[in-house]
């Protein structure tokens, strides 16, 4: 990750002026337009009624009206929108605290460098299984709790999974992305950030004006565009608050995904409305690091 | 962006299915033989694993042996997952060679097809086994009130059944009806509740209500009656929003399907589940779904009984083969072989006993007899079957429940 805010701050010169590079590129847009762009693409259609299953082709924004304009929209799209913000948020915290710790106690040790990057490789999905499996009410903790008393059958442990906060939900987002911001923040701390700490060290700063003057400056670059990343993908990811989300607020991916399988086929572009607003809000979040990405890179 | 769209949209585009590759059941020797070497996509709910084995290990050897098809089973959490394949296929251009063979459909998945004009017509009636079913009977030659014209070929039958543990509750307990079971639940906060509809079984604990607290399925028979149902379904809406808070986590969330349902009937966190199995719960019993001790039992005020089909979507790459399965399953032996909960199902027959020659009944004659009490009696089962009502009811409640419970 850390290389590519390099990689997107100075890319312009390299690429201008060199003739092969459509040609090099050639592989990877034959994967992305395809299946990126066209499905994007037909979902914009489907959405404002082109492309329609009922053959009704007449393109209106009825979908868009009728679903900005109902309670239940707005109560996921900020359900959504809290996940995904408390999750980045934490995992953050989380995964830079850990990284601080783990340079200053166990850079050189494998098994922690393994065990901080172990769940990277999980799937999201067997995350949220895990999390069903241990936090449920009839789950690992739960019977742990009954069996030394602390409370009385399943009924009595406090309700993580299927919940209206979403505790769950949060609690798989930041046990998979909290490894990811250590990781990035490693990446830097390994290496840039070592000279400079000493360097700094030698002049006499503390522990404390070291990190808000040299650490923190390094990492941003490299954490803000993780954290858009992780922000994006927890607002716009469906498994996990399906499998882990209770009745109701549910989050927008799974709204779109409800109105999708909808047997009502009228539903069908308000799924689709409900897939293109999620794309949205993900292109806003780049906009934003974009502009950011500059003030830091200013500041520089 | 656009003109990559059409472009691609255009290129996959291929003509509908050409005639001559459309099997025509009264030549069955012809389909037979083109169905030789073909690989069938069955797409049906996967949920059940005994379900899941039993195609696997009764249906697919049969066919691998006797007509050199492949039965290849496509399992979706929901059968709408395998709709919108169809659809998106159909859509995208792709009028033949489609991904699903067959599908195991009914209800308002089969009015969506329908609606579509996804679907293969008129050959249900003509294949060879059709003579076994009772396609006079509107239990068979209507799908929730929409009339099959040949679209679909009856796989099996099923009936609406609550199911208890016997440890936990005593039959002298048990509700017999909706406006007992209110009592119930308020009795005991927390020990009850349903899947969320859309899931099957909550769209037929709702549905089902909704005839008992309006006075009766007899009014909603007559096809689809939207001021009617507005006026009436208000009684459902405050009878379920009133039990509400006294259901499993105060009402504020629900189990989404029947698996999740059963987990917690399992680890005794509620104490009723449901099941749609006329032979009864003994393979859910045996695979350890359902406790030793759960019974069915149905209400006195009726439960809902329906058939469950096979189709042929009209783009499928291998509908030769297709119909083959879908007559193959007819065969008295195999709707017997379904039926006995021993083989890990319990599904109801699609075929009438009365259209069987004598010999041919004895396999089923047998497993009625070998019933158990985990099985709800066929005679009362019968006394009590309701029917099904048009799809566009079951459209409607969904869509109301999901305004006036769930977001409530």
């Amino acid at each position: 990750m850390s290389a590519r805010t390099e990689d997107t701050t100075r890319a312009e010169p390299i690429f201008r002026g060199e003739p092969g590079v459509w040609w090099r590129l050639a592989p990877a847009l034959l994967i992305v337009i395809p299946l990126f762009v066209v499905a994007v693409g037909l979902a914009v259609l489907q959405s404002v009624g082109i492309f329609g299953v009922t053959g009704s082709s007449d393109p209106s924004l009825a979908a868009y009206r009728s679903l900005l304009g109902s309670a239940e929209f707005w109560r996921s799209l900020s359900f959504s929108a809290y996940l995904a913000t408390v999750a980045t948020t934490l995992s953050l915290i989380i995964g830079v605290a850990a990284a601080l710790t783990f340079r200053r106690f166990f850079s050189r040790s494998r098994v922690w460098s393994f065990l901080l990057q172990m769940n990277l490789a999980i799937p999201h999905l067997v995350g949220a299984l895990a999390m069903l499996l241990v936090l449920g009410q009839s789950g690992l903790l739960s019977r742990g709790a009954t069996a030394v008393g602390l409370t009385h059958g399943t009924s009595g442990f406090p309700a993580f999974v299927f919940d209206s906060r979403g505790l769950a939900i949060i609690a798989e987002y930041v046990w998979k992305e909290a490894p990811f911001f250590a990781v990035v923040a490693l990446a830097i701390l390994g290496t840039v950030a070592t000279d400079y700490d000493s360097v700094a060290a030698t002049l006499g700063a503390g522990r404390p004006q070291r990190f808000r003057y040299v650490t923190l400056p390094l990492l941003l670059p490299a954490l803000v565009p993780a954290a858009v990343v992780v922000f994006a993908f927890s607002f716009g990811t469906f498994e996990v608050p399906l499998l882990l989300g209770g009745s109701f607020p549910e989050a927008l991916p799974v709204l779109a995904y409800r109105r999708f399988v909808n047997v009502d086929l009228a539903a069908r572009p308000e799924a689709m409305a409900a897939g293109v607003i999620i794309i949205i809000v993900g292109l806003a979040a780049a906009v934003a690091y974009q502009r950011l990405a500059r003030r830091l890179e200013g500041r520089r | 962006m656009l003109v990559v769209v059409v472009l691609v949209a255009a290129a996959c585009s291929t003509g509908p299915i050409a005639d001559a590759d459309i099997p025509d059941p009264s030549n069955w020797d012809e389909v037979v033989a083109r169905a030789r070497g073909q690989t069938v996509n069955l797409f049906m709910w996967g949920g059940s694993s005994q379900i899941n084995r039993f195609v696997d290990t009764v249906y697919a050897p049969l066919l691998e042996d006797d007509f050199d098809i492949t039965l290849n089973r496509v399992p979706v959490a929901d059968t709408v997952d395998a709709i919108n394949t169809i659809l998106a296929e159909l859509q995208g251009g792709r009028g033949r060679g489609g991904s699903v063979d067959l599908v195991w459909v009914n209800g308002e998945n089969f009015l969506t097809l329908r609606q579509a004009d996804a679907l293969l017509t008129d050959w249900a009636t003509s294949i060879p086994n059709a003579r076994l079913v009772d396609w006079d009977s509107p239990e068979v030659n209507q799908d929730f009130g929409l009339a099959v014209n040949g679209a679909e070929s009856p796989w099996g039958s099923a009936q609406f059944q609550f199911v208890y543990d016997g440890a936990r509750t005593t039959v002298e307990e048990l509700p017999h009806s909706y406006v007992e079971l209110r009592n119930w639940v308020e009795a005991h906060p927390g020990r009850f509740t349903y899947p969320a509809p859309p899931d099957f079984h909550g769209t037929r604990f709702i549905k089902q209500a909704f005839y008992e607290v309006t006075g009766g399925v007899e009014s909603w028979l007559l096809g689809f009656d939207e001021t009617a149902y507005d006026a009436a379904a208000v009684e459902l809406w405050s009878y379920l929003t009133g039990i509400e808070p006294f259901l499993w986590r105060g009402g504020t969330t629900y189990p989404q399907s029947l698996a999740e349902l059963n987990r917690l009937f399992a680890n005794g966190e509620v104490d009723f589940t449901f099941t749609q199995l006329p032979a009864g719960i003994g393979a859910n019993i045996a695979s350890g779904v359902l406790p030793a001790t759960a019974k069915p039992f149905v209400f006195d005020t009726g439960s809902i009984g329906d058939s469950h089909y096979l189709a042929i979507p009209n783009n499928a790459a291998h509908p030769h083969g297709a119909m083959v399965v879908a007559n193959l399953v007819l065969d008295p032996e195999l709707q017997a072989a379904k039926f006995d909960p021993a083989n890990g199902w319990g599904d109801g027959l699609a075929i009438s006993l009365s259209r069987l020659e004598a010999t041919e009944q004895s396999s089923i004659a047998k497993v009625t007899a070998g019933l158990s009490d985990l099985a709800v009696p066929p005679d009362r089962l019968q006394a009590t079957r309701l029917p099904e009502v048009s799809a566009e009811y079951t459209i409607a409640l969904e869509r109301d429940w999901d305004f006036y419970v769930r977001q409530n």
